[in-house]
């Protein structure tokens, strides 16, 4: 809860990832509920009929097409020009969305590393996997509205992902709408979208997941909290000040506030969820203490993101 | 109710009130904290204050509790306090009886002394009077004066709650009479400021004090006690009427005229119990038990009823006269006689016994009686005369050792040389129409006058001089002799009735002097004794050839009667005012004279602790010691030579003295109901301590504390922004 007094900012992609985690992470590939369209020819099997191996079915021939997968056999026996469909195999666009507004360098641990790591985690399953990987980090210490690395593809490309990641420092306010729209502009394709935030954003985040819900993304939202938002050990006669917009709230913090806070919290994220169910929105709440392997190789692979 | 302090109280008020509600304004510095988000902050808040529907007012409840608690303690400022029972005045003397009969037990029904009880209620007293403020202002004031027959001041006016409370429990029971006369005249001295205003005379010039007397009313001379009309006496009476008490009131030592080895002593009792009872008087001789007698002892004769009742038709007027005559229960008086043979000094020492199925006895002081009896002996008399037939042949017939006969000449011859050995053989001098003349003490160069020697005297025909107290008035004509006191020693079984004296002398006696009225003549007094330190004489001042008495048998007896009373000078008689020596009474001040050149005098007083007190003789090798306050033996001993009844111990001269309390108005336990002054009736006030003052400030503090932990409770259960 409270702003994390010195935070320890990874530095490379060794402060994100540890070689134990990586190998495992090499396993494991990005799932989506929906079979979407990629730009380049991937390791994954679209719905679009391609120039895989596969064959997928038969349609009538029109003028244009490319003659030479015109099926022969079919020709002979019915005189008439049908073109071989094949399954096509294609990429996934990943887009790793992190909230880096002031109120994720806070928590101890803090929030903002937990997201670094778990989006270098994800990051790097996706270029494992070929997927066009894309961090945009809306907010953040520069003052853009968002920053971001695009179509990031193949495991050669991890360094590049890492150094952005690093370089993002949190800080500042966060227009998390804004920050929304223009991903959901500049994304291309379909493909899988996590975000990464607290989503304590009082402007509000539904439509800013509202935004990103287009285009038919398989959104992801991942809702982190510090044990100190869960489990605040504050007391006494206060003045809560806001690291974002430095609003200020004067409290006199004993059990019957302790008690509604939490049951407050309980509520928010009660209606956060419910929000995320009518929209098919899968949403997970971790602590900023979870361990990033635990987080990804068992509660992403229980969820169905990664398999 | 009323404020001690009510300006301090508002002035606080004046500062703390607008305080509170300007900290109350301003609101609580906060410590600054930077947090995540407020978000979930502000609407747990919002929550918080949607369910509380009297939020506002349970802002305002806060206010109002810290109001309260600060009124309550303003409210304690100003020393509320309710009066219980109103204490008439604000300045109180408190006056304590603490003689011999405020020792018996009958104080409460467990048994506590009435002087206990006494102390118990003045300490209640002293709880009513209102204290004094925080600027220690206001509230009352109060004094303590002790008495039994001196009075002393054991604490002045002050309002210091603990000296008085110290001087109240240092108030410690006396062998000593009750006189209330002394306490009165000092308490008076305190009560009023009175100061003299030309043409007006003496007024009174301040606030008057209540004068409250814890006694048990058994003070003989409260008719004389004279409070002016201002002054306020409370009367708290103590005890329970009809206390049981058996009490020596008088013991005496005689020795047989023919055979002084024969001693006989007196011991008179008196019962108060309304049953008969016995008692057993032990006689102890030296602290050895001689003899054990049992007397028994009539049932005190109840109060005189006045006759009416159910079939009386006395007027209401009558009944309502006779309620106010106060009358008590007549104690019932017996005696016992010892004889035994004793020719040698000793101490006698009489107790009584109670039998154990007897009611207890509640007063132990009068229990006891003493005596130091002087060995046996027969007198040497002197007569100091021109020729008097009469006397002569009358002392001739009594058995004494040695009867010398001198003119006046000789006489004034032995007187004028110091420390004659000669005149100090005789046990009694007689003078006869003459006095020597003596230089006046303290005054060398004066002229020498006539007067007393020190010692013994008889004196006939002559008045001796102030400052005797006697003041001769001339002649008079015949006078016949009224009335005598039958009880005194030397006029013990005789009858005056048949003495008419043909030339009679007209004396008067000052009051408040060592002179007791013996026989008084139709002239005034015929027959006075004189006692004071070391010197005793009987005067009879008339001149006893132009009298009837030396042809009556009275006056052989009286006579007798006189020398032996003078020369073994060893009883002790009830009623005597004066002392005789070798006895003194508990009250009074113990004085002896000692040989000269009487040096490191000690004075052991009786008792367990054995307290020696060092006395300095006087340049007339005088020692005092006073008040005596405890019955018993009192040793006196010194380095140098001794006096002729003295014995040494261990190379130090000794001379005993018995302190006896014997006093039948003190061993009567009976209370008095009212107190008759000489000039008001004083109604006894029964439970005059009462509830006293309440003080509601520490009531008023605890209700602040109760607020105020009512407020941190609802504090600690709100949040505000």
């Amino acid at each position: 809860m409270l702003r994390t007094a010195s935070p320890s900012r990874p530095k490379s992609i060794e402060d994100l990832l540890d070689a134990r985690l990586v190998a495992r992470l090499s396993q494991l590939d990005v799932t989506s509920r929906k079979i979407l369209t990629g730009k380049l020819k991937g390791e994954r099997r679209s719905k679009k009929r391609g120039q895989s191996v596969e064959f997928a079915d038969h349609r009538p021939y029109v003028v244009g097409d490319d003659l030479r997968r015109i099926d022969w056999n079919i020709f002979g026996r019915l005189d008439r020009l049908f073109l071989k469909l094949y399954l096509e195999e294609e990429d996934l666009s990943l887009q790793i969305v992190i909230d880096a507004s002031g109120s994720h360098d806070c928590g101890e641990p803090g929030k903002f590393v937990f997201m670094q790591r778990l989006a270098m985690a994800l990051g790097y399953i996706g270029l494992v996997n070929l997927h066009r990987v894309t961090v945009t980090v809306i907010g953040g210490a520069s003052g853009a509205v968002t920053s971001a690395v695009r179509d990031l593809r193949g495991r050669v490309r991890t360094r590049d992902l890492a150094r952005f990641i690093c370089s993002v420092e949190p800080g500042g306010a966060a227009a998390f709408t804004e920050g929304c729209k223009r991903v959901a502009l500049s994304r291309r394709g379909k493909g899988v979208m996590v975000v990464l935030s607290d989503f304590l954003i009082k402007e509000g985040y539904e439509d800013g997941l509202r935004l990103l819900l287009g285009h038919g993304y398989d959104v992801f939202a991942i809702q982190v909290l510090s044990p100190q938002e869960l489990e605040p050990d504050l007391g006494g006669d206060l003045r809560l000040k806001d690291v974002e917009d430095a609003d200020l709230a004067e409290v006199t913090i004993a059990a019957p506030l302790l008690r509604k806070y939490k049951q407050t919290l309980a509520a928010y994220t009660g209606r956060m969820r419910e929000f995320c169910a009518r929209r098919e929105i899968s949403l997970m709440s971790v602590r900023s203490d979870t361990p990033v392997d635990v987080m990804v190789l068992d509660y992403l692979r229980k969820r169905g993101l990664l398999a | 109710m009323t404020f001690l302090t009510p300006t301090l109280a508002a002035l606080a008020a004046a500062v703390a009130v607008p305080t509170l509600l300007i900290l109350y304004f301003l609101k609580l510095r906060r410590r600054e904290v930077e947090i995540s988000s407020t978000l979930l902050w502000k609407k747990a808040i919002q929550d918080l204050q949607a369910n509380a529907p009297f939020q506002r007012l349970r802002r305002n409840l806060l206010l109002l509790l810290q109001l309260l608690v600060l009124g309550a303690c303003l409210f304690a400022l100003a020393q509320p306090q309710v009066r219980g029972t109103a204490q008439s005045g604000e300045r109180h003397v408190i006056l304590i009886d603490r003689s011999a009969s405020m020792s018996a037990a009958d104080g409460d029904k467990q048994g506590a002394s009435r002087l206990d009880a006494a102390k118990r209620q003045a300490l209640d007293l002293i709880d009513s009077i209102p204290e004094p403020n925080l600027l220690g202002r206001g509230g009352g004031e109060a004094m303590v004066i002790a008495f039994d027959t001196a009075a002393e001041v054991r604490q002045g006016f002050t309002s210091s709650r603990a000296d008085l409370r110290r001087a109240i429990e240092s108030v410690a029971p006396t062998d000593g009479r009750s006189a209330l006369g002394e306490a009165f005249t000092l308490a008076k001295a305190y009560a009023g400021k009175r100061q003299i205003v030309e043409d007006k005379g003496l007024i009174l010039s301040g606030p008057t004090a209540t004068i409250h007397l814890f006694s048990d009313g058994r003070l003989d001379d409260a008719a004389t006690v004279t409070p002016e009309v201002e002054d306020q006496v409370v009367y708290h009476p103590l005890g329970t009427s009809g206390a049981a008490n058996v009490g020596i009131t008088s013991v005496r030592a005689e020795r047989s005229f023919d055979d002084p080895s024969r001693l006989s002593i007196f011991v008179g009792l008196q019962s108060t119990a309304p049953l008969a009872r016995s008692v057993d008087v032990q006689l102890a001789l030296d602290g050895q038990v001689a003899a054990v007698k049992s007397v028994a002892l009539s049932a005190a004769t109840p109060a005189e009823r006045q006759p009416g009742g159910a079939g009386s038709a006395a007027p209401a007027a009558i009944a309502a006269t006779a309620a106010e005559t106060e009358s008590e229960p007549i104690p019932a008086s017996s005696g016992a006689v010892f004889t035994l043979t004793r020719a040698q000094a000793a101490v006698v020492s009489v107790r009584l016994r109670h039998p154990s199925d007897a009611a207890p006895d509640v007063l132990a002081a009068d229990d006891e009686g003493y005596l130091v009896v002087p060995p046996a002996k027969r007198l040497s008399v002197a007569l100091v005369t021109e020729g008097n037939f009469v006397l002569s042949y009358a002392l001739e017939g009594l058995n004494l050792a040695s009867l010398r006969v001198m003119t006046p000449a000789e006489y004034q011859r032995l007187i004028d040389v110091p420390a004659s050995p000669e005149l100090a053989a005789f046990d009694l001098t007689i003078f006869d129409r003459w006095l020597p003349t003596r230089k006046a003490t303290g005054n060398a160069g004066g002229d020498p006058k006539p007067g007393l020697p020190p010692g013994r005297c008889l004196v006939f025909g002559v008045v001796p001089p102030p400052p005797r107290g006697l003041t001769d008035k001339g002649g008079a004509d015949a006078a016949l002799v009224l009335d005598w006191a039958r009880d005194h020693p030397a006029l013990r079984g005789i009858s005056l009735d048949a003495l008419t004296l043909y030339r009679a002398r007209r004396v008067e006696v000052e009051p408040r002097t060592p002179v007791r009225v013996l026989a008084l003549s139709s002239v005034g007094p015929a027959i006075v004794e004189v006692a004071e330190l070391g010197y005793r004489a009987i005067v009879a001042p008339f001149d006893l050839m132009e009298s009837t008495w030396p042809l009556d048998p009275s006056f052989v007896l009286f006579l007798a009667s006189s020398v032996r009373y003078l020369g073994h000078d060893s009883g002790l008689t009830a009623g005597a005012e004066g002392q005789s020596l070798g006895q003194v009474r508990t009250g009074s001040t113990l004085a002896e004279l000692l040989p000269s050149g009487a040096r490191d005098v000690r004075l052991a007083l009786p008792g367990a602790s054995g307290q020696v007190i060092g006395l300095s003789p006087s340049a007339d090798d005088r020692v005092a010691y006073g008040p005596v306050t405890s019955r018993g033996i009192h040793t006196l001993t010194w380095e140098g030579p001794k006096g002729p009844t003295d014995v040494e111990v261990d190379g130090r001269p000794r001379r005993a003295i018995a302190a006896n309390l014997c006093d039948a108005s003190e061993s009567n336990l009976g209370v008095r109901s009212r107190l008759e002054l000489a000039s008001r009736v004083v109604q006894a006030r029964v439970n005059a301590g009462g509830p006293g003052v309440q003080r509601l400030w520490p009531w008023l503090l605890l209700f602040a504390t109760l607020v105020a932990m009512l407020e941190w409770y609802i504090y600690n259960r709100r949040v505000y922004l």
